[in-house]
């Protein structure tokens, strides 16, 4: 264990030295501070004394609690730009000559000269990479822990989830800054391939978000026209009836029962309501669009299990401190009745970009939301853990078998 | 640079090395390394270092040397190797704990101290923080750097930082030390100081292991040397051992008188001490080394009675034998013809003599090029 306290307590000596952890660290700070600053109550937003209003009523202590405001704050604006982006950058900048320089020559025979096993210098290396990132979360949300205590009155130790969280998304970079770092032994080559692979991972989960939002609209209309079709069946088959009905009165005789109406047949419906015809082709194309956003879908998700997932692992934290936030239930749900009292016609399908209604863009974001936390968190750490493992392995192999 | 106190001294050592001298500190048997590319930097090793001995590592550029100090280090894995270190197979990574080490061309940490060094290598290497906390002064002390143990690296002249990384090769009390060009960009005042602190590390019973390319610094302070040339051993031993084979006695006579060299080849012969051979030649006086830089000369050689080879340079009268008693029927012919004889010198050749010869083509008598040899398509087999 001597060794590997030299180690740490060397690595810490490094961050120390480099004026970028300050800086980051200045950053973070102003960041709480602000966030302190900002206040809600019933009649709006503040910051320090300056009324900012309630937003047409849409923004205050009634609308919005205050300790979800503050969480809310913290973990989008806080973990989700500042730590996962802003800080990240900063981290990665700080750490990405933390291999090449520890491989250089010079340097590396004078740590491989003693008597450590290498894998375990690799690994004691890259896990001191790690300490910026930690050190910086670990007063972050310390920091914003007290914010949210104070300010919002509610103590969150769940805040503290951001941590392990940060520490493991930027691990999942770091590790590929390490081995990029040890084979080209370049600060510059490792910190530009790596900003390449994160904007690769960025772009897959672009993709995957893209195409579970796709899906999702695509499935809503399935079940708008399904229903559409449902209640035009329903309006055929009684216009239809009663044209039987009208027409079979008129061959009894006056006072005779009139029988039961048949069930027409699917033929006769579409002849009555020609908007039903339109609707089945149109349920069938949105049924066909699904299979092929389903096939689609499902590549993405094994490229992106096979990867790692920053943007969710990030998401874990929402998930743990929104655990309030239920997303249970359909909202169109709601829609019940108006569309039992429409006249039978096309589906109001939905619609992307302007046209979209602000009620089908709350379904369809809530249908995403949903979606996303269907994930398991095994899904999400395991398999991005497991990229990392198989990226150190390679690693280590190379460090262990390299002649310096 | 300050001298350690004898105090210090006695704690630095370790009274275990004593009971072990009669071992070898570093046997090498058969090391071979094959880069990438096939480039066979060394081509089968032989090299035994005693316990408690200076030994030198010399040889030109290419040759290999850093190559086989990065082996010993385990800073490169051997192709083949067979041997031991302080006892223990090559390689063996607890064995390290007990051997100092000094890279060529290290870099230090720019954000630590002198005194953060030695005390983050002594920890790498499993010295405990009371043990360093003690040692760190201590060695700082010797390499006369105390002074200056709390500023940052950053601010060290090339020789501070030379003597900083002396002073960490120290801090885990080793038994064997390994210095790679430790005199490098030091002046030669910091350069006598660094001798005179090899001399103290021989003294406290440790091994130390000298790679340098400053010849006459070796010669001063080494027990023992091995040349390496294109990655093989072309000669080691002591450097009387090496130079011995060489030495001759130069006899140089007042006056040559009215005969000149004939006088002396009359002389010589008269007495039957030499048989001389007819005719000048134009050689390297005899003795010298091959590859040294020593202008040829015109001169009668010859052969003395008891065989050693004999040569007359005007008034200079060669004999290449390390026995004086050779020498002595020589002297009687000259004094038997009345030649005042102005004096008597057994000469060696100097370990650069020795190097030069050693790198120099036999073939050609130019000096073989730098570089380890690129494999043959032939023995593209070899490991």
């Amino acid at each position: 264990m001597t060794a590997t306290w030299a180690l740490i307590l060397d690595a810490y000596r490094d961050l120390n030295s480099k004026k970028l952890f300050w800086l980051t660290m200045i950053i973070s700070g102003i960041i709480v501070l602000g966030f302190a600053a900002v206040g809600i109550d019933e009649s709006g937003l503040s910051v320090l004394w300056w009324k900012l209003g309630d937003f047409n009523g849409n923004l205050n202590s009634n609308t919005v609690p205050r300790e979800t405001f503050y969480k809310s704050i913290f973990s989008q604006f806080g973990i989700t730009f500042w730590l996962a982006w802003g800080a990240s950058i900063l981290a990665l900048v700080s750490t990405a000559g933390l291999i090449p320089s520890f491989v250089q020559g010079g340097a590396v025979e004078l740590v491989l000269s003693k008597p450590i096993a290498r894998v375990r210098l690799f690994l004691t290396k890259f896990a001191c990479g790690l300490l910026f990132s930690a050190l910086q979360v670990a007063v972050f949300s310390l920091a914003s822990f007290l914010v949210i205590g104070l300010r919002g009155n509610s103590w969150e130790p769940s805040v503290f989830w951001a941590v392990p969280l940060v520490v493991i998304f930027f691990s999942y970079l770091y590790s590929i800054c390490a081995l990029i770092g040890l084979l080209t032994r370049s600060t510059i080559a490792a910190l530009l391939l790596t900003m390449v692979a994160w904007f690769g991972l960025f772009v897959i989960n672009a993709t995957d978000a893209a195409f579970i939002t796709l899906r999702e609209t695509n499935q809503m209309n399935i079940e708008r026209i399904e229903k559409s079709v449902e209640k035009g069946e329903k309006f055929a088959i009684r216009q239809w009836q009663q044209v039987w009905i009208t027409q079979q009165s008129k061959q009894l005789p006056e006072g005779s029962d009139v029988p039961v109406p048949p069930v027409p047949s699917t033929m006769e419906l579409d002849d009555s309501v020609p908007s039903l015809a339109e609707n089945r082709r149109d349920l069938e194309n949105a049924r066909s669009n699904q299979r092929s956003w389903e096939k689609w879908f499902t590549m993405v998700v094994g490229v992106k299990t096979l990867l790692p997932k920053t943007g969710e692992t990030i998401g874990l934290l929402e998930r743990t401190l929104d655990k309030e936030m239920a997303l249970t239930g359909r909202a169109d749900d709601e829609d019940e009745d108006e569309i039992a009292n429409q006249p039978p016609g096309k589906a109001n399908k939905v619609r992307f970009g302007e046209r979209m209604s602000k009620k089908d863009e709350r379904e369809l974001g809530k249908r995403v939301e949903l979606r996303l936390r269907s994930r398991s968190v095994w899904w999400v750490l395991g398999t991005s853990l497991m990229f990392e493992a198989v990226i150190l392995t390679i690693a280590c192999w190379v460090f262990a078998k390299r002649d310096f | 640079m300050s001298v350690a106190t004898s105090a210090t001294t006695s704690t630095l050592h370790n009274s275990s090395v004593h009971s072990l001298r009669d071992e070898w500190a570093v046997d090498l048997r058969g090391v071979e390394k094959v880069y990438k590319g096939k480039v066979h930097a060394l081509r089968g090793i032989e090299m035994r270092v005693r316990r408690g001995e200076i030994f030198g590592l010399l040889g030109p550029n290419g040759a290999g040397k850093s190559t086989l100090v990065k082996i010993l280090m385990t800073v490169i894995s051997p192709t083949k190797a067979e041997g031991t270190v302080l006892g223990k197979p090559i390689g063996h990574k607890p064995t390290l704990a007990k051997v100092g080490y000094l890279p060529e061309h290290h870099k230090f940490p720019e954000y630590l101290t002198g005194a953060q060094i030695v005390d983050f290598y002594a920890a790498l290497a499993g010295v405990e923080r009371a043990e360093r906390k003690k040692r760190t002064p201590e060695v700082l002390e010797l390499v006369g750097m105390r002074e200056w143990a709390n500023k940052k690296v950053s601010g060290y002249s090339k020789g501070m930082r030379q003597r900083v990384g002396i002073a960490q090769s120290l801090a885990t009390n080793p038994d064997l030390v390994v210095l790679d060009e430790p005199t490098d960009g030091v002046d030669p005042v910091g350069r006598r100081e660094i001798r005179e602190m090899l001399t103290r590390i021989k003294e406290e019973g440790r091994t130390v292991f000298l790679n340098s390319h400053l010849l006459s610094e070796l010669e001063m302070v080494c027990d023992r040397v091995a040349i390496l040339v294109q990655g093989k051993v072309k000669s080691q031993g002591t450097i009387d051992e090496l130079t011995v084979k060489r030495q001759v006695y130069e006899i140089e006579v007042a006056t040559l008188g009215l005969d000149g060299v004939e006088g002396l080849v009359g002389a010589l012969e008269g007495r039957r001490a030499a048989t001389m051979l007819a005719g000048k030649v134009e050689a390297m006086p005899l003795g010298t080394a091959q590859g040294a830089l020593v202008a040829k000369r015109v001169g009668i050689r010859g052969q003395l009675a008891s065989g050693e080879d004999v040569e007359i340079d005007h008034a200079m009268i060669r004999v290449a034998t390390i026995d004086a008693e050779r020498v002595q029927p020589v002297l009687d012919a000259l004094r038997a013809r009345s030649y005042v004889i102005k004096s008597v010198r057994a000469i060696r050749p100097s370990l650069e003599d020795l190097f030069m010869e050693a790198v120099t083509d036999p073939n050609t008598g130019r000096a073989l090029g730098p570089g380890a040899k690129r494999e043959a398509s032939s023995e593209r087999g070899n490991p």
